[in-house]
């Protein structure tokens, strides 16, 4: 199950809406579970530090915790580069964070949101970047990314799909 | 591009981190003596890190099968360099390329495993990758991010990121690219240096709609036209038994070829709408 957990204010019919979405592309679950305070600390976030230190919901193994913040993000130094951070997930594991900053209104983008939260859901189901510029697990860098719809290419949903049937079973 | 690598002779302790050509990095738990069939062999016992998967290795055969240690940050930085730079020739043989990416993920180090991953990456900007060469272009790039991100000590989100920096820096979108910046000089005598048929891209592509199917064959009878007036004898693929079937494509094989059809949109093909499922 996709468990929402919100580190601002946000909406209750968007999220509601969100969790549509996301049920929509990983045939999963998915719950606004709870409003949990950030971490104390200044913005721009870190974001492997926010998700390690961020209070965590109650959840089964399986479960994967999403987080949706406001605040901004710190791009991240990376030894080729700067890479600009939106999200952040932990590879094969069981947390992914979004960010908003930037969207003043969350209905207009809403299907960004979810594009973004896909993206680092799909990470936490271990599915790379893919070369598919209408998939969401495309780089996230590119321009065309916010252009595009909350899907999955089919190699990517085939490849989620099979995980998630693996952490059932 | 060079390749293989070559393994250096190198002892094991526990605790060491190997890496497991195609399986990935592994961390060496025991080495020790079992009797088997009434032999005293030596087994090195390892735990995959993904998954803690357990494989045991006879010693004498750990060269043999390709094991090595973890890359340094030294080889890490030269592959960097190369992901940076300008080598975006894709083989389109694929019988050439299947066997030499396949010689690159068994013995080619990481900088075999980065050669498959921006070599398949150039070529799905010419046309989107068949399935095999997909699954390919995605295991090799799990094993170049596990081993990235074990030898830098990052995540491996990082580690993805900066690998794809390079390969996809920001702000800029992908190139499509044409087959004729594939093509290499043809040598003389050589009939058909660079036969763009399906077979050589690799065309099993999964294209299900009837309106790709018919845009495909459109596509290739175009190219046909265009062909026909260069050279004097027909070439192979006009002499093959065409895939026009149907009245639709036959109206428009009767268009005057394009010669911008040759390149595709990146992905078309392949991506459908994730269909609503309900559980």
């Amino acid at each position: 199950m996709i468990r929402l957990v919100t580190l601002s204010d946000y909406d209750p019919k968007q999220m509601e809406k969100l969790c549509g979405l996301l049920y929509a592309a990983f045939g999963v679950g998915c719950e606004h579970s709870k409003r949990v305070h950030p971490p104390s600390g200044a913005e721009p976030y870190d974001a492997n530090k926010l998700l390690t230190q961020v209070e965590t919901v109650r959840a089964y193994s399986d479960d994967k915790l999403l987080y949706l913040t406001a605040a901004r993000l710190k791009d991240r130094p990376l030894p080729s580069g700067t890479a600009p951070t939106s999200g952040y997930a932990w590879y094969g594991r069981d947390r992914a964070l979004v960010s908003t900053h930037g969207m003043k209104i969350l209905e207009e983008n809403l299907k960004l949101v979810a594009r973004h939260s896909l993206h680092q859901l799909g990470h936490t189901w271990e599915l790379h970047h893919c070369l598919d510029p209408r998939c969401s697990m495309y780089l996230p860098w590119t321009p065309s990314f916010s252009g595009g719809d909350a899907i999955f290419c089919v190699f990517c949903r085939e490849k989620s799909e099979q995980k998630i049937r693996l952490a059932k079973s | 591009m060079g390749m293989p690598e070559t393994v250096p002779q190198f002892s094991l302790s526990v605790g060491d981190r190997v890496v497991y050509p195609n399986q990935g990095v592994c961390r060496v738990s025991a080495v020790e003596a079992k009797e088997v069939a009434g032999q005293t062999l030596t087994f090195v016992t390892m735990k995959r890190e993904e998954d803690g998967a357990v494989v045991m290795v006879p010693q004498a055969k750990v060269h043999s099968i390709g094991l090595r240690r973890v890359a340094s940050p030294q080889d890490v930085n030269k592959v960097f360099a190369f992901l940076k730079s300008d080598s975006d020739r894709a083989n389109l043989d694929w019988k050439q390329r299947a066997r030499t990416n396949l010689d690159r993920m068994s013995s080619g180090g990481i900088m075999g495993l980065a050669e498959v991953v921006k070599g398949l990456q150039v070529l799905s900007e010419l046309r989107p990758l068949p399935t095999k060469e997909r699954e390919l272009y995605d295991n090799a790039r799990h094993l170049l991010v596990s081993e990235m991100a074990a030898s830098l000590g990052v995540t491996d989100c990082d580690a993805e990121d900066a690998i794809d920096l390079l390969l996809f820096p920001p702000g800029r979108e992908r190139p499509k690219r044409t087959a004729e910046e594939f093509k290499r000089p043809a040598a003389e005598g050589e009939e058909d240096a660079l036969d763009l048929s399906d077979a050589l891209l690799g065309g099993d592509l999964e294209l299900s709609s009837e309106a790709e199917d018919t845009e495909e064959v459109s596509e290739e009878a175009s190219e046909i036209e265009a062909e026909q007036p260069k050279r004097g004898a027909p070439s192979k693929r006009a002499a093959r038994p065409a895939k026009v079937a149907s009245s639709k494509t036959k109206a428009k094989l009767a268009k005057p070829a394009k010669a911008h059809k040759v390149s595709k949109p990146v992905g078309r093909a392949r991506a459908k709408p994730v269909a609503k499922k309900k559980r």
